[in-house]
């Protein structure tokens, strides 16, 4: 066993699955509430990272910052979150909100025309060259830590503790607030929640925000790893955060944020692994299926995923 | 519920699939032998304009049009560009060049730019004898003669592939290299290639495979040994080479990038020191074309460019060329002008002149190799 690969793996793994997990908790939040996949949440990541982008260009860049970096990066996270948060209860007022009585299938075509108006309006105003946070610029790749097997460049380090403390605030808002209480009302029963006078639409636009708000977060924090954004990178995430939701259990937030780490940490592995697996059939070119294997069996077996509960028909 | 609501996307999906193939069918396509008057001519533009290869396809775009313009300023000529978006899909890509086809005004066609959307549309157009001329789509095949009404003014990956090899192992004297391809029609077979040439030469080479839109190298970096030399990448995308050059730094290791020709970008892929081939020299280390590349930047209100652009301006001269002397007589068909285009002997903006062997690739096309340090690249072979 090659544990220093092995060693490297994890961390690539759950780098990329705090990522996934915060894409997740937004997908899970949006379902719980409303019952709507919101296809278009991939794309405001991408939004994210792009308004992160213009925030460091508008801070003087990755080569001359005109603040410290600690401070330059959490206003970088802040105006995705704050414009992302704005971007999505504007999604809901006007694309999903006047849906709300229509059938199943009309908000979900109405989130796939979202999710194309938005990567159309990014290549329209940004054009379809990559951006590059020029992150490597801003924090050396070596200075982390390089201790034995382990190498972790710093942004790693900072990705991950801040990927964990949103979903530890938005657990703490979810289950200590009267807000939280509110929108777990809202997601067991829309209606009987109105009728305790809770104003529901004030709910679910809440919901909308924060959730977007943790996917424009989600992009920044992607742009900060990997360097390079471009309109057309929400699809993937938002494909591998949808999984990670469903994994995890779609409508439980423990469950979104234990689905993002393990579809991050498996595809790591398997593309480690895979070769080794298969005996060299199968190379790391396959790694999604491995993923993506996940989510049929899940399907297939345990539909709830791990934390979710399976769902009653009352009659 | 969740199922419920997957099924449901997928038959809206499928249903819309269905819908378009069916508009498509009902396009009857321009015959072989319809005439159309010189008056009112069109080029067609084959991309991905949108979707993750857009980088590409603008930029193929800016300078066939750029091209077009300073054609009709040139010689009077209304020509005009039509435009089909690829999306880097090869569906996408048959649909748009069916409907291409079925213009009477496009007489050719600048494009495919990948050699996968070249597969999926030049059996269409060789139906009609539409010409169709490429300036980036390097794969070996195209030109087996199977696609008789395609051209291509850049050398094909069997130049390429060995080209490398030599580079590596003659000048780089490498004895370990990871060879990764990007999972499309232009770098499996390129990829394949150039592994097979330095196992040939005695070398080790590992073998890895990533998605074309992946964006993130760390677990695949994992697997390249300490002792590799070299990264072989070979992908369409120049910004995913920088990246997995710093996340080879990241992991401390010791082996440094060789992006193929997709790699190709003085302005993304600026590793502290990597290697770079690329189809074309770069214009603007020509001294000869710093008039074409001032008059370029005027018109593009200094667009960025790499070596994907003036390609295809070639291109489009050589089809705007190829269509004033087939209109001389204020007709033409498309079979007279693909036959005009395999007369082709034009000067090229990139040194040298443009002229198509009997399958329609380019005579005397060469790869070159750049070496970047500290993002400054200099030609090295």
């Amino acid at each position: 066993m090659d544990w220093d690969k092995l060693v490297q793996l994890l961390v690539n793994g759950v780098t990329l699955g705090s990522v996934y997990a915060l894409v997740a908790l937004g997908f899970s939040m949006v379902y719980g509430i409303l019952k709507l996949l919101n296809l278009a949440h991939g794309d405001v990541l991408m939004v994210g990272a792009f308004i992160g982008w213009g925030a460091l260009g508008w801070l003087g860049g990755a080569q001359d910052p005109r603040v410290a970096v600690w401070l330059l990066i959490l206003l970088m996270v802040l105006a995705a979150m704050a414009g992302c948060g704005l971007l999505g209860v504007a999604i809901e007022r006007f694309a999903y909100r006047p849906l709300r009585r229509a059938p199943r299938i009309a908000p979900l075509i109405s989130a796939l025309g979202v999710s194309f108006f938005l990567q159309n309006s990014v290549l329209l105003l940004f054009g379809s060259e990559f951006r590059s946070y020029e992150t490597f610029d801003l924090v050396d790749v070596e200075i982390g830590i390089h201790w034995g097997p382990l190498n972790v460049w710093v942004i790693r380090i900072v990705v991950v503790a801040a990927a964990l403390a949103m979903m530890v605030a938005l657990w703490l808002l979810v289950t200590r607030t009267k807000l939280g209480k509110a929108m777990r009302a809202t997601a067991f029963d829309r209606e009987a929640a109105a009728m305790m006078g809770i104003d529901v639409d004030r709910v679910i636009v809440t919901t909308f925000f924060i959730g977007s708000a943790l996917a424009g977060a989600a992009g920044v924090l992607v742009g900060l790893i990997f360097g390079q954004i471009n309109h057309f990178m929400g699809f993937g995430y938002g494909l591998k955060g949808f999984i990670a939701a469903v994994v995890g259990g779609i409508g439980s937030m423990p469950g979104a944020m234990l689905g993002g780490l393990f579809i991050g940490v498996v595809e790591a592995l398997s593309i480690g692994y895979i070769e080794d697996v298969t005996f060299g059939r199968l190379g790391s070119a396959f790694s999604d299926l491995v993923v993506f294997s996940i989510l049929v069996l899940f399907m297939l077996l345990r539909p709830q995923g791990f934390l979710g509960r399976p769902e009653v028909k009352k009659v | 519920m969740t199922k419920g609501l997957i099924a449901t996307a997928a038959a809206g999906l499928a249903a819309a699939a269905v819908v378009a193939t069916a508009v498509a069918k009902t396009s009857a396509p321009a015959g072989a032998s319809q005439v159309a008057q010189c008056t009112n001519v069109s080029l067609g533009m084959l991309a991905p304009l949108t979707g993750p290869a857009a980088f590409l396809g603008q930029e193929q775009l800016s300078w066939v049009r750029f091209a077009v313009s300073k054609f009709n300023r040139q010689y009077g000529t209304r020509f005009k560009v039509v435009l089909a978006d690829t999306q880097l899909s090869a569906s996408l890509a048959r649909t748009a060049g069916r409907r291409l086809n079925a213009n009477p005004n496009v007489m050719a066609v600048i494009g495919g730019s990948t050699s996968q959307s070249v597969i999926s549309t030049a059996g269409l157009f060789k139906r009609t004898g539409l010409v169709s001329i490429s300036g980036s789509a390097t794969r070996v095949d195209l030109t087996n003669g199977q696609f008789p009404t395609f051209f291509r003014v850049v050398p094909h990956d069997g130049i390429q592939a060995p080209n490398i090899v030599a580079f590596l192992t003659k000048r780089l004297r490498v004895d370990n290299v990871v060879v990764i391809d990007s999972q499309d029609d232009y770098s499996v077979p390129l990829a394949q290639a150039i592994a097979r040439g330095l196992r040939r030469a005695g070398v080790e080479v590992s073998r890895e495979s990533v998605a074309a839109d992946e964006t993130d190298f760390s677990s695949i970096v994992a697997n390249v040994s300490g002792a590799a030399d070299i990264v072989v990448f070979a992908t369409q995308t120049a910004s995913a080479a920088q990246t997995l050059s710093q996340q080879l730094r990241e992991q401390g290791k010791r082996a440094v990038v060789f992006g193929t020709d997709g790699a190709y970008s003085p302005t993304q892929f600026k590793p502290r020191l990597g290697y770079v081939s690329s189809f074309a020299n770069d214009l603007r280390f020509l001294p000869s074309a710093r008039p074409l590349v001032r008059e370029y930047n005027r018109f593009s209100r200094n667009k960025p460019f790499g070596t994907f652009g003036p390609p295809s301006y070639m291109a489009a001269w050589v089809a705007m060329t190829a269509i004033r002397a087939a209109c001389a007589d204020g007709r033409a068909t498309r079979p007279e002008v693909t036959e005009q285009v395999r007369r082709t002997n034009v000067p090229s903006i990139l040194g040298g002149r443009i002229q198509f062997t009997r399958n329609g690739d380019v005579r005397g096309a060469k790869f070159y190799i750049f070496r970047v340090t500290d993002g400054q690249y200099r030609l090295v072979g």
